[in-house]
């Protein structure tokens, strides 16, 4: 927060009375812009360039106007894939966030083993998400079937993986698991700058633990939310790895994300058909992240 | 030594091996990579790219026993799955040897691959092969690839478990199911499946099922001309053709294990090497998986009988690898020399023999391994198919569509996405 925060003050105050910024400065971004220049932007508009032909990735392809984007729209499997894809970030943020949350209000009173238990709850961060994604994926096929067997727990008996209306939920349950330190890190650390003496002046007002919370550390920590909102949400619509290492997409196609649709084009021959669904899926993240700006707009203190 | 004073300007570290060995080892590394560059030997360097990560050993062995043989040529093994990024950066390797499916289909139509008729290698192969290569990809007038190895799948079963029970092999279905009701009945599943991996249920009962019953090449090239107006309606299509072996497939998914939509392919390696089911739908791949469990298990081999005609049996191939020189190679004549080099009967014989292949020359000797016996006679009369879910265009989930239909969904609407799904296909193919 201290970094986000007083870099505002630097930007408003100093070209108002100094005319020239250091060029040092512009020394310092020249890395980063160029290699977002290199690695981003010119591989994205090459993209976007060949999502208006019939390209299969190499040699010689031919323009051929809006036809992918006309296929993709009415292609039910894309569909399918966008509507997986954005229940499943929206559901995730919100576990996500809610979870890590109340483990940061937790983490951040005076208990035992409290940086103990803060090693523990980041653990997963350090872990690959595709080893995740094998280790859950050998717990839902043998582990929670032989448990759900053993206690007569009849629709749990087959894995969750193989069940078309509950592997989505499998992918919820990980998928938070390994993000949740993120979030928590940031949480804790938003907790922990809000200054003590507004929480010792509601409890000589007689706040409740419930009222501090309501009126102190929610509206104080909200910037921490948004911003964990945003991320989180950004990094769902994205699920790759764990989807791949749990389900493949399946069972069926239930629970195939954009991403992977994208990415399998590129091997199939579908390159420039896939190059148009993900400037279709770029150009609703933007969408997306101006709504999340705008919505939140003036509720942050950066 | 004329190829050897030709190339020799043209040697570079390509872009990968240079990142991977800055990247890997630091630049003592990749110091040492470019010394023979720089040294007054005149090789010609060749990138060799091979798709199966388990033949890697075996390659470079004949890599090694290939730099004995003469001087003039060098190989850089590489085994990566970007094979698709060089292209597109058009920098391939010198020489390929792939899985010939859908992944290379791409560069086959393309025209990316250069033609290798007139070799003698490609006059050597049993002629019976040539169908299959172009039914995945061909370009007008030209040998694309050289068949290496084929692959023929079918029912492995168990023999002491068939014994034990009085069974023999079937050729009709109606022995099938007799054979699957006496197993059932003695607490034994008749087949091990494995539906949590969707490949293997492409693989296995979806193209055992269609390939048993429908002529899968008159198919798809029928499909081929419906391209866009393909419908329920259409001379062939899903709907109409498939529902059949989609009906039979369901009749087999019932005679299973019973927590078959949680196993995956580790799994079921593992379980039918212990004995747990009688029969399992898998392709020679899976032997020396099982063997790691039970070297000493008693396998055998029979095509999947889907109609109570014999005459329908056939078995699903493959065309494992295949060696194809890119036409961006700069150095075609070394790939070449390798190529001829790797076909000598001895050393592609070997390679089949150790990885449970079938021969792609005219004069190669039957399948090795005794659990491959009971396909020799099909794959020798050329009673076999190309499995249908590596004839649909990979952009089609198929073997997730045969997943779901495995887990209880209605085959029929199923068919009928997959219907719909090649002709917009074929409407942005156009």
């Amino acid at each position: 927060m201290s970094l986000i925060r007083t870099s505002r003050p630097s930007r408003t105050s100093s070209p108002s009375r100094k005319r020239r910024v250091e060029p040092v400065f512009y020394a310092f971004l020249l890395p980063t812009v160029l290699a977002f220049t290199l690695a981003i932007t010119v591989p994205a508009l090459m993209g976007i360039t060949l999502s208006f032909t019939d390209s299969v990735g190499f040699g010689e392809f031919k323009f051929i106007g809006l036809t992918n984007y006309i296929a993709a729209f009415s292609d039910p499997a894309i569909l399918k894939a966008y509507g997986f894809t954005i229940g499943f970030a929206l559901v995730t943020v919100v576990l996500v966030n809610v979870v890590s949350f109340f483990l940061a209000l937790g983490l951040t009173e005076k208990i035992r083993a409290k940086v103990a238990l803060r090693a523990v709850f980041v653990l997963p961060m350090v872990i690959s998400g595709i080893v995740i994604a094998y280790v859950f994926n050998f717990l839902f096929s043998n582990s929670l079937p032989d448990f759900a067997t053993a206690i007569g727990l009849k629709p749990l008996e087959t894995s969750m993986l193989a069940n078309p209306d509950l592997a989505w939920l499998a992918l919820v349950l990980v998928t938070a698991w390994q993000a949740v330190p993120a979030t928590l890190l940031i949480y804790i650390a938003g907790i922990l700058s809000i200054p003590a003496d507004v929480y010792e002046a509601a409890a000589l007002d007689g706040a409740t633990a419930w009222r501090k919370l309501a009126s102190i550390t929610i509206p104080l920590a909200a910037g921490y939310i948004v911003i964990n909102v945003i991320m989180g949400f950004k990094g769902f619509m994205n699920a790759y790895d764990v989807i791949v290492g749990l389900t493949g997409g399946g069972p069926g196609t239930s629970t195939t994300s954009v991403a992977m649709s994208i990415f399998n084009g590129f091997g199939s021959g579908d390159y420039s058909y896939q190059m148009a669904n993900a400037t279709i899926f770029f150009l609703i993240a933007i969408v997306i992240a101006l709504l999340q700006l705008r919505a939140t707009h003036g509720k942050t203190t950066f | 030594m004329v190829l050897a004073v030709q190339s020799s300007g043209q040697r570079r570290v390509s872009r990968r091996s240079f990142l991977l060995a800055a990247g890997a080892l630091g630049a003592g590394f990749a110091l040492d990579g470019c010394a023979p560059a720089q040294s007054s030997t005149a090789a010609t360097e060749i990138t060799f790219y091979v798709s199966k990560p388990e033949v890697i050993g075996y390659f470079d062995r004949v890599i090694e026993q290939f730099h004995k043989s003469q001087d003039a040529v060098r190989v850089v093994r590489d085994s990566t799955s970007s094979m698709s990024a060089d292209f597109v950066r058009n920098q391939p390797p010198d020489l390929g040897c792939w899985n010939y499916n859908f992944a290379v289909a791409e560069f086959v139509k393309h025209g990316a691959l250069s033609d290798l008729s007139d070799m003698a290698e490609a006059k050597s192969i049993n002629p019976k092969l040539w169908p299959l290569v172009d039914q995945t990809a061909q370009y007008p007038g030209r040998t694309s690839a050289i068949p290496y190895s084929v692959m023929a799948a079918s029912v492995i079963y168990n023999k002491d478990v068939f014994a034990k029970h009085g069974l023999s092999v079937p050729t009709t279905r109606s022995q099938l199911v007799k054979i699957c009701q006496t197993l059932q009945d003695a607490n034994i599943a008749p087949f091990y499946n494995t539906i949590k991996d969707t490949w293997t249920v492409g693989q296995g009962m979806f193209d055992y099922s269609v390939g048993g019953m429908v002529d899968v090449p008159r198919f798809f090239s029928a499909l081929g001309s419906e391209g866009t107006s393909l419908n329920a309606g259409s001379a062939a299509s899903f709907q109409k053709d498939f529902k059949a072996p989609m009906d039979r497939m369901l009749q087999l998914a019932a005679f299973a294990n019973k927590d078959a939509a949680s196993r995956g392919y580790a799994d079921g390696n593992l379980a039918f090497a212990q004995g747990k089911a009688a029969m399992y739908m898998q392709g020679p791949w899976a032997l020396n998986e099982i063997a790691k469990t039970a070297p000493a298990l008693k396998l055998g081999t029979f095509p999947l009988p889907v109609t109570d005609d014999p005459a329908d049996l056939k078995v699903r191939v493959n065309v494992d690898l295949a060696l194809w020189i890119p036409e961006a190679s700069r150095k075609k004549d070394a790939a070449r020399q390798f190529l001829s080099f790797l076909m000598r009967p001895d050393i592609n014989d070997k390679y089949n023999a150790d990885n449970n292949g079938f021969g792609v020359r005219k004069d190669a000797p039957p399948a090795s391994n005794p659990a491959l016996a009971g396909m020799q006679k099909y794959y020798d009369d050329g009673a076999f198919y190309l499995g249908a879910s590596q004839l649909i265009p990979a952009s089609i989930p198929v073997s997730n569509y045969a997943q779901s239909i495995a887990l209880g969904s209605a085959p029929d609407a199923l068919l009928k996405t997959l219907d719909a799904d090649w002709a917009r296909l074929a409407l942005r193919n156009v």
